[in-house]
């Protein structure tokens, strides 16, 4: 039973109020004013006789007549649970078993498997059972059997994942299986941690209508625990060889200081590194171990921390790549001292990632310089039609190319790869130089200048440009004042093309002396590479695209789980799959033993190991809660009327308890004052 | 209560002929000299300005050549100047409680303050025909009026003892350690309160009074109701004062009470007789003049008797 307004039980201290007129108004009947009590106020009060409550039941009889009335007005009501004990039949039971991997805190999760046979065990022989495990997504393990053995052995064979707590797929997947069910009484048992991290509101999740859920809470222990959220690598290089230091960040998510425990860093399974770390209070320390050489294509790297009551938390995995630089061809009238210095010191410049250029002559470029580079930069060169096939297949291939057009730049008109068409230069020596406006900050390659004060592309002046018009697929990223297309894109194959309508040096702009110039020719370089920061680790529950590993999905791509298992890969179709392990996944291709393997560090989410709980009542509540469209329906279908009010009308009798007990009350006290 | 003639004199509707009457053969004679410039009946301590001749000193620089005795001089052939014994007033004071206790009557009497208004003007036009200075004091837990003792203020103590209206709640310590450091010069002061303190407290702040010479007369005005406690339902007794309530049988107090009101009285007059203060209780249902006549014959007594 529940109240609709229990902020009304607040009016019970109103009990107190007959026995405070009793004590005190019945002694002050008059009021005799005296010069000084003085005198008085020496003798000693002794008229118990007077305080002493004559008439008990009529005191009592006021009392219970005022308690009812309030309690009365607190609106008591039967919840569904009440009501669904009224209906009769077989039972169609959901357990919904939380097995996320904060259920292996202490010994949550043999409490939780004890709750679950509890409700197994209290089944009736009509009755039928559905075993649901979830974490962050949900699984069915048993679906809708009277069997108690097979619901027991798929009880054992269930263990704590990896996963996240998410309370709404678990209830979809119970109102799924509910609402097929054709057994009268439907109940779903939740036996969970009941983490506030897993219910972000009511995300939809409901229940059918009749359908009782009960909470089974699975808490205690609120010791400390201390919990890896993260690694940072920072590189360096030194004599030729890159170096990584490790820095892990620690979160400590219980109540409790954590003494110095030890943690180690492993990499390819070998220690490396030892450190103490400690933490106050809701404290967030960091370990920094001394950088190693990276000597691997891959290496899988761990941290990990000295057992506490939550084991899953105190590893944290991750994978170090040596860096990869972006390899730029610049194709330039002359390559060597003599070439413009602005460029190639610009791509000098930057660790993450770096940059490696190639200086070549358009004569020069060699289709070796083209496998290599996943940029060409061509700066006011004039372009022969064989090499414009040759850079129109290198785009296709997925390469990048940006053009920045000078007085001496030239395409083939029978090369369709540019996003515009090359016309004369415009001179803007004489009079107001042009200036660059209209910029799509929306563009990935603009972003970084979006916002106030990110850099101001209208300070440059450029004093020539060459008129371009713009081809119909191209889109326009930039326009100088007087309305001609400054920067162009266009998407040819699986790669991009940009044209810069001015030169790069200093012949045609002052660009180059502009603080924007280097984040500009770095943002464009790393447009045009498609180039992305290599993943250092993944979190359960994440999905993992393997076409990441190119082109061999069609090989017939085998993925192993930390667990052991495999996952095949190319079975219709399927390169995505979800990670639901901590640990390490290998992708690898059976057939090509010597291939390079893939792997991928798959960490439990450190939000579950904040281990705050809510309160069941939230999620019932929502669970339980009839959308007003569904409400009418409902009401008619599954609730009479009757059974609706049945369940509220409580009060009604409440209050007309209290009113029987007030009419007696006015007569018992007439009668006593009458004797 | 008549007015002396029909004077136009506020405040003289407390100075009823037929108390005066009966006192007004009475001389409220000061207990000791007191000094002042006008003749009188008291004995001034210093010569001065007078008609009594009393004695011839050699004149020394500074004496007012006025006095020089010039028909000695002619004898003598030597500076003599004449000293007079001065016959001078005496200041007489009325210091009235006006406390918030002060404001009680009981049914069919005056109030214990209106009474004692009458007492104080009655003192006043007795000394005051006297030709005694006059001055008045009200007060509560301070000072709140003065009028300093004149012989021209009867007038004004006589107003503002029809202006007197009960005050905050009384002490008395307060008002009157001030008070006895402001009568520097020796006089009588009459006090006229409920003395609702302990006996030791109320001795203690009156006491003070006398350490410059002065006389104390004390009258304490209690209603017959708190001398008798004649109350019978039993009710919530509120202090006048404090506002405090408290829960009163008054068949179960009386005797107590009666007992406890006692011994404060007894306490009272005992210690003020051993610190030389004259002390009376007047209950406001007797009559006015009779309280007086019993006092001042009292006191003529106890002057002739020194």
């Amino acid at each position: 039973m529940s109240l609709l307004t229990p902020l009304f039980l607040l009016g019970l201290a109103g009990l107190a109020l007959p026995i405070l007129i009793h004590l005190t108004q019945r002694e002050r009947r008059q009021v005799v004013k005296f010069p000084s009590l003085m005198f008085v106020r020496r003798i000693p009060y002794q008229s118990v006789r007077r305080r002493s409550i004559r008439n008990w039941l009529l005191l009592m009889v006021r009392l219970a007549a005022l308690a009812l009335v309030v309690f009365a007005f607190a609106r008591p009501f039967f919840t569904g649970g009440d009501l669904g004990a009224s209906v009769t039949g077989a039972r169609e039971v959901v357990i919904l078993l939380d097995r996320s991997y904060s259920m292996g805190y202490a010994d949550r999760w043999d409490r939780a498997a004890a709750a679950a046979r509890e409700v197994i065990d209290d089944l009736e022989a009509a009755d039928r059972a559905t075993i649901v495990l979830f974490a962050s997504s949900a699984e069915i393990a048993l679906r809708s059997t009277a069997e108690r053995d097979r619901l027991l052995g798929a009880l054992d064979v269930a263990a704590p994942g990896g996963g996240a707590t998410r309370y709404a797929p678990a209830l979809k997947v119970a109102a799924g299986v509910l609402g097929e069910s054709s057994l009268p009484r439907r109940e779903v048992v939740l036996i969970s941690d009941f983490q506030r991290g897993g219910w972000r509101g009511e995300e939809g999740a409901r229940l059918p209508a009749g359908a009782t859920l009960t909470p089974v809470r699975i808490d205690g222990g609120d010791g400390p625990n201390l919990t890896a959220t993260s690694v940072s690598l920072s590189r360096s290089t030194f004599s030729d060889q890159e170096r990584v230091a490790v820095t892990a960040s620690f979160v400590n998510r219980g109540t409790e200081p954590v003494p110095p425990r030890a943690v180690t860093l492993e990499v390819d399974g070998r220690v490396i590194g030892t450190a103490q770390v400690e933490a106050d209070e809701a404290g967030a320390p960091s370990v920094t171990f001394d950088p190693f050489t990276v000597t691997g294509r891959t290496m899988r790297g761990t941290v990990r921390l000295a057992d506490d009551a939550l084991a899953a938390d105190n590893v944290f995995h991750f994978v170090i790549t040596p860096s990869e630089p972006v390899r730029v061809a610049l194709v330039q009238r002359a390559a060597g001292p003599g070439a413009d210095p602005y460029l190639a010191q610009a791509l000098a410049i930057g660790d993450e990632p770096r940059f490696e250029t190639t200086v070549r002559t358009p004569e020069a470029l060699s289709d070796q310089d083209l496998a290599r580079a996943s940029v060409v930069l061509l700066v006011d060169a004039p372009v022969s039609t064989a090499l414009a096939r040759r850079l129109e297949a290198f785009v296709a291939r997925g390469g990048g190319l940006m053009l920045a057009t000078g007085p001496r730049s030239s395409w083939p008109d029978d090369v369709d790869l540019l996003p515009g068409v090359l016309a004369e230069p415009v001179d803007r020596t004489s009079g107001v130089a042009a200036r660059v406006g209209a910029i799509e900050f929306a563009h990935p390659l603009f972003e970084p200048f979006r916002a106030p004060r990110s850099g101001d592309f209208t300070a440059a002046r450029f004093y020539g440009y060459r008129s371009i018009t713009a081809a119909p697929e191209a889109d326009v990223l930039a326009r100088f004042d007087a309305g001609s297309p400054a920067l162009l894109e266009r998407r040819a194959g699986q790669g991009r093309v940009l044209l810069w309508a001015s030169t790069l040096d200093m012949s045609w702009s002052d660009l180059p002396l502009r603080p924007v110039y280097l984040p500009f020719v770095h943002r464009a370089m790393l447009h045009l590479s498609s180039y992305r920061e290599p993943a250092t680790w993944r979190t359960v529950g994440d999905v993992l695209d393997s076409t990441s590993a190119g082109d061999r999905v069609e090989a017939g791509l085998v993925a192993l789980t930390p667990s052991g298992g495999r996952l095949s890969l190319d079975e219709e179709g399927a390169a995505v799959f979800e990670l639901t392990e901590q640990g390490f996944y290998e992708i690898r291709v059976p057939q090509a033993p010597d291939a390079e393997t893939q792997v991928t560090a798959a960490n439990v989410d450190p939000a579950e190991a904040d281990l705050t709980a809510m309160e069941p009542q939230e999620l019932i509540a929502a669970a339980l809660a009839v959308p007003s469209a569904e409400a009418d329906a409902a009401a008619s279908a599954e609730l009479s009327p009757e059974t609706r009010e049945g369940s509220q009308r409580l009060w009604w009798f409440l209050l007309l308890a209290g009113v029987i007990l007030l009419g007696i009350d006015t007569l018992v006290s007439n009668r006593l004052s009458r004797a | 209560m008549s007015v002396m003639g029909q004077a136009a004199v506020p405040g003289a509707r407390f100075v009823d002929p037929a108390v005066l009457a009966r006192i007004g053969n009475l001389e409220l004679v000061s207990r000791s000299v007191v000094d002042g410039f006008i003749n009188g009946l008291h004995k001034a301590p210093y010569y001065g300005a007078s008609v009594d001749f009393a004695e011839h000193r050699g004149y020394v620089p500074g004496d007012d050549v006025r006095r020089m005795d010039w028909r000695l001089w002619a004898r003598t052939d030597r500076y003599y100047v004449k000293e007079y014994e001065a016959e001078s007033n005496a200041n007489f004071s009325v210091l009235l409680d006006i406390s918030k206790s002060m404001d009680y009557a009981s049914e069919g009497s005056v109030t214990k303050l209106d009474y004692a208004r009458m007492l104080a003007g009655c003192l006043t036009y007795l000394v005051h025909q006297q030709r005694d200075r006059v001055g008045l004091v009200t007060f509560d837990n301070a000072i709140v009026e003065h009028v300093p003792p004149s012989a021209k203020h009867m007038d004004v103590v006589l107003h503002t003892l029809e202006r007197v209206k009960p005050g905050r709640p009384g002490d008395l310590r307060p008002p009157l350690r001030q008070l006895a450091e402001h009568f520097g010069r020796r006089g009588v002061l009459v006090v006229i309160s409920d003395f609702y303190e302990e006996p030791e407290a109320v001795v203690e702040a009156i006491a003070p009074l006398r350490f410059r010479g002065n006389d104390i007369i004390v009258f304490q005005v209690l209603d017959r109701a708190e001398l008798e406690f004649g109350f019978g339902e039993a009710s919530a007794f509120e202090d006048l004062e404090s506002g405090e309530q408290l829960p009163v049988v008054p068949e179960a107090f009386r005797e107590q009470y009666l007992s406890l009101v006692r011994a404060h009285l007894d306490a009272l007059s005992k210690r003020f007789s051993e610190t030389r203060v004259d002390y009376a209780l007047v209950n406001t249902s007797q009559p006015l003049d009779h309280a007086l006549f019993r006092y001042l014959s009292m006191r003529g007594r106890s002057m002739k008797s020194r």
